[in-house]
C-alpha cells in the first residue's frame, strides 16, 4: 500500500487513538497511546492488509521533556513498512512488552530497559546483557548521564 | 652466511674449517624477532586494516609474522580496535593466558587512548594500556599497512635490545 493508503487504513480503524506525524518520509509515522501498544501492534501484525510481520527495529529515545520508544515495522508480503511510537513521562516510565506479537523485540526492550531504565512490563527475562556486569552506573543513554571517567565533549564555539 | 653478518660474531680459524663462537643472547633475541607470531585480535574495523596487512598485498609472512588463532601459540598481540569496557577483562584475561615473552602492540586511536570515542561515550576503555603493559602504539584511523608493519618492526628492534633477564 502506498503511505496515503497505510495511514487512512489505519487511522480508520484505530480512529481517535493514532496521531498522525506528517512527515515528507515514504513511510508513515504515528504516535500510539501506550496503553493502546499491544493491542495495536496485534492489529497490524495480524490484518490481512497490513501484514507487518517484522519489527525491524526498536529504539529508545530520551527527547529532554519525555522518553519515547520508536517502533519500525515491515511487512515481506506486502512490501510496506510503518513507524510508530509510544510517550512516556519521565517519572515512572513503563511500556508493555510486544514480544507476544514480534519475538524479535525481547533483545531491543532489554536494550531499552538497560540503556533508559524504561521498565518493560511482562517481558520474560528483563537482565543485563549490554553494560558490565557489574555496572551500577545508572542508564548512560538519558539526558545529563555522567558517570566514572565520563568526559563530555568540551564546546568549541 | 647471512646470519653471521648479522650477530655479533668471534670466528676462529681451525685446521679444517673455522669456529665461530657467539652470545646466546643475540641468537635468541633476533630469532624471537623474527618470529613474532601474533594472536588475532580484531574488535572493530582497524582489523580490516590488519587482514590487509596479512593478505598477499603486504604481506605479513614475510616478517614471519603468521596468526595464530589461540593466546597459548602467540608472542605477540596486536589490539586491532576499540575495546569496550565490558571487553576488558576478556583482553586482561588472554593476555595473561599468552606464553612469555609476551609483547602488546596498541594499534590505531581507539586501542590507545579511545579515539573517536573518547568524548561523549560511557562504554569504551580509553586506551588499552589502562589493563595492560604495551609495547609500542601505532596511531591512525585506522592505520596503514605500512604504519603497521613499521610498528612490527619497531617491536622487533625492541626485542633485539633485550637481555635474557629483561624477557618478560
Amino acid at each position: 500500500m502506498t503511505k496515503a493508503e497505510l495511514t487512512a487504513h489505519i487511522t480508520t480503524t484505530f480512529s481517535g487513538q493514532v496521531t498522525v506525524i506528517e512527515n515528507t518520509q515514504p513511510e508513515p509515522y504515528f504516535i500510539v497511546k501506550p496503553e493502546d501498544l499491544v493491542a495495536f501492534a496485534r492489529f497490524i501484525h495480524d490484518d490481512s492488509a497490513l501484514q507487518l510481520t517484522f519489527l525491524m527495529n526498536l529504539a529508545g529515545a530520551d527527547t529532554g521533556e519525555r522518553y519515547e520508544v520508536v517502533y519500525n515495522v515491515c511487512s515481506y508480503q506486502l512490501k510496506h513498512r510503518i513507524f510508530f511510537k509510544i510517550q512516556l513521562p519521565h517519572d515512572n516510565p513503563e511500556f508493555d512488552t510486544v514480544i507476544q506479537v514480534w519475538p524479535g523485540a525481547n533483545w531491543f526492550e532489554r536494550e531499552v530497559w538497560e540503556l533508559f531504565g524504561m521498565t518493560v512490563r511482562n517481558h520474560p527475562n528483563l537482565t543485563r546483557f549490554l553494560l558490565e556486569d557489574d555496572w551500577n552506573e545508572g542508564f548512560p543513554l538519558r539526558k545529563g548521564w555522567t558517570g566514572t571517567d565520563f568526559i563530555p565533549l568540551p564546546d568549541r564555539g | 652466511m647471512g646470519l653471521i653478518k648479522k650477530l655479533p660474531v668471534y670466528t676462529e680459524h681451525i685446521p679444517g674449517g673455522s669456529l665461530v663462537t657467539t652470545s646466546v643472547n643475540s641468537v635468541l633475541t633476533m630469532a624471537q624477532a623474527k618470529s613474532l607470531w601474533y594472536l588475532l585480535f580484531g574488535t572493530a574495523c582497524c582489523a580490516i586494516e590488519l587482514m590487509a596487512t596479512g593478505a598477499s598485498r603486504y604481506d605479513f609472512d614475510r616478517l614471519g609474522m603468521i596468526f595464530r588463532a589461540s593466546p597459548r601459540q602467540a608472542d605477540i598481540m596486536l589490539v586491532a580496535g576499540t575495546i569496550t569496557k565490558k571487553m576488558a577483562p576478556r583482553v586482561k584475561r588472554i593476555y595473561d593466558q599468552m606464553a612469555q615473552p609476551r609483547y602488546v602492540l596498541a594499534m590505531g586511536g581507539c586501542a590507545i587512548g579511545g579515539g573517536p570515542f573518547y568524548y561523549d561515550c560511557y562504554s569504551v576503555l580509553k586506551g588499552v594500556d589502562k589493563i595492560i603493559p604495551v609495547d609500542v602504539f601505532v596511531p591512525g584511523c585506522p592505520p596503514r599497512p605500512e604504519a603497521l608493519l613499521q610498528g612490527c618492526l619497531e617491536v622487533g628492534k625492541k626485542i633485539r635490545t633485550l637481555k635474557l633477564d629483561e624477557w618478560s
